[in-house]
């Protein structure tokens, strides 16, 4: 059984039908990219797994439990973290503190080991542990956001578009520390990515959305290598 | 809270849709406005000294206005805390706090303890009154979310709407505030003398007023500790800060918002009884005490504890100074003048907490 299975979805804002009768699945430690031209309902998909929209049909499964209309905090308790690509830390907590939001749903005493695993991955967050979130730069900003959503151990994490106006350093420090974390029994990793190949490349599995609805599937090298999506969606 | 406004520039580009920062926008100091406020009440001072009013007169306008500010911060750091979290101006408030005094004043009825402490004019049934009266008024803020606003968020109600219905709230709130206790003032100890103390540099100040002053310090502290060092306060500040980001996290934000009223009711209940202690019970309390709270509030930064009670502060010892040379009737307007100067200086207050 996948881990997570999103079955026929359809869903939207209001009378607006953005995604039609899309499904998708993720295994265990899994990283499944999905990509499309903007406006493909990549970023609807992902707030409809994640509980931030619920659809008008179909249904959405995770670890054996139906989701499709449970509220996001009992999403997260489930064992699924979400890293959005705007406005992804609290601006006026410290970095330490954004972390300990990240698990907030754990009432244990201290945090310290899980916070310490988070500072590890990301050595520069421990310097800057006590500064406020908001005076960082993107990619800092992208680390706290990325080390909150690891603090509850998640078996799924969900990523918008992790990329999104880093530069290119940045960018391939980024990734490399998404497959560092996917590594070893890490959680499974499904990637919502305007840099289609660099994101397919690192993939087990991708999926391509178009027009909201299901266009293409298959392997990571896969989908870069078919002639079709590389001419439709990956720039030739 | 830091006075640290230089952004930390590194390597890596800022996302596309990154904002600056509130403090940034300006890149000024908050100095020069400190100096600012120092410098106007110390032309209210020459201003008293002109209208014939002695040091000593002066001296203690200010130490009442300090005492004010005690009153005002008990309810403007709760009336900053609901904004902060729910980002609406809660015009209820101020009679939240009417009914926490009214409350305590019916309980005052049954309760023993009705001789005064030392040198205080109340005695321990006004503080048990006053404690118990803390979670009736707590209860009945979590009453009306629960009627009124929650089913006005659910459907995505904008800022105005929540902000109308907490006018609409108030006037409900006063009507009930009629209906049991009628138009009448009431005093917690009628005829009770109330000595005033005679400290140095001929500072008289009766010593129901140093309490009001404890214990709002005492609260706000404790309003500081919680938002600080606990989970529960720290979740309250991040859903301020990004609510949507909140939930994302796990955060459950009907929780956080539970638990802001809850504060904010408690806090209102102290307030209103301190304020009827200071002057009397009537209907009106709540509502004359309104602006000057909202004022307070607006001046120490919206959703900003901290701001809240230097706010009112300021608010209180303006309103004081002022009636030195002018009717204490204009006191709100020097009030709202101050507020006004400082936010063309500093839009967004002293302090802030949240926004994103």
């Amino acid at each position: 059984m996948p881990l997570l299975e999103v079955n026929g979805i359809t869903a939207g804002y209001g009378d607006s039908e953005i995604l039609r009768d899309v499904s998708m699945t993720v295994e265990a430690g899994e990283i499944v990219s999905i990509i499309g031209p903007n406006g493909a309902g990549k970023s609807t998909l992902m707030k409809s797994v994640f509980g931030l929209l619920h659809p008008k049909t179909g249904s959405i499964r995770f670890d054996g439990h139906d989701i499709t209309h449970r509220e996001p905090y009992q999403i997260v308790e489930l064992g699924m973290c979400y890293v959005p690509q705007v406005a992804n830390v609290f601006t006026e907590l410290t970095v330490e503190e954004n972390l300990e939001m990240g698990a907030f749903l754990l009432r244990e005493a201290s945090l310290e080991d899980r916070k310490a695993r988070i500072y590890d991955l990301f050595p520069r967050l421990k310097e800057r542990r006590r500064q406020r979130a908001g005076k960082m730069s993107g990619g800092e900003r992208q680390m706290v956001a990325m080390g909150a959503a690891l603090m509850l151990d998640p078996k799924l994490v969900l990523m918008d578009e992790p990329s999104a106006g880093l530069s290119p350093v940045m960018v391939s420090m980024i990734f490399e520390r998404i497959a560092e974390i996917n590594r070893n029994d890490g959680p499974a990793m499904l990637i919502v990515e305007q840099n289609a190949k660099l994101s397919l490349a690192m993939s087990s599995r991708g999926y391509v959305l178009a027009a909201g609805e299901n266009r293409f599937e298959g392997t990571g090298p896969g989908l870069l290598n078919d002639p079709e999506v590389g001419r439709l969606y990956l720039g030739g | 809270m830091t006075t640290d406004n230089s952004t930390i520039a590194t390597g890596d580009e800022p996302p596309a849709q990154e904002r600056v920062s509130r403090e940034g926008a300006t890149g000024n100091s908050r100095w020069p406005l400190y100096i600012a406020i120092i410098a106007i009440f110390v032309l209210f001072w020459v201003f008293g000294a002109i209208n014939g009013k002695s040091t000593t007169t002066m001296l203690n306008l200010t130490v009442e206005g300090i005492m004010l500010g005690g009153i005002l911060a008990l309810g403007s750091v709760g009336l900053t805390l609901v904004y902060g979290v729910l980002k609406f101006s809660n015009f209820a408030h101020g009679d939240m706090m009417t009914i926490g005094a009214f409350v305590a004043f019916a309980l005052m009825q049954v309760l023993p303890g009705y001789e005064a402490i030392g040198s205080f004019s109340f005695g321990w049934g006004l503080l048990l009154a006053m404690i118990l009266a803390a979670p009736v008024v707590a209860a009945l803020s979590l009453g009306v979310d629960f009627a009124l606003f929650r089913p006005l968020r659910r459907r995505g109600a904008s800022v105005v709407l929540l902000t109308m219905a907490s006018l609409a709230a108030m006037f409900f709130l006063r009507s009930i505030i009629y209906l049991i206790w009628g138009a009448d003032y009431h005093f917690y100890y009628q005829g009770r003398a109330n000595p005033a103390m005679q400290l140095p540099f001929g500072i008289t100040i009766q010593a129901d007023k140093l309490f009001i002053l404890v214990l709002a310090l005492l609260m706000v502290g404790l309003v500081w500790v919680l938002l600080e060092r606990t989970r529960m306060g720290k979740a309250m500040r991040a859903t301020a800060n990004n609510p949507d980001l909140a939930q994302v996290r796990g955060i459950n934000t009907e929780r956080v918002i539970q638990w802001t009223w809850i504060i904010a009711g408690s806090l209102a209940a102290l307030g209103g009884v301190m304020y009827g202690l200071a002057s009397q019970v009537r209907p009106e309390m709540g509502f004359v005490l309104l602006l000057p709270l909202f004022a307070g509030t607006i001046l120490g930064g919206i959703g900003s504890p901290v701001g809240a009670f230097i706010g009112a502060m300021i608010i209180g010892v303006a309103f004081q100074l002022s009636s030195a040379f002018i009717d204490p009737t204009y006191g709100p307007g020097v009030a709202f003048m101050l507020m006004i100067l400082v936010l063309i200086v500093r839009p967004m207050g002293l302090f802030t907490m949240g926004g994103d």
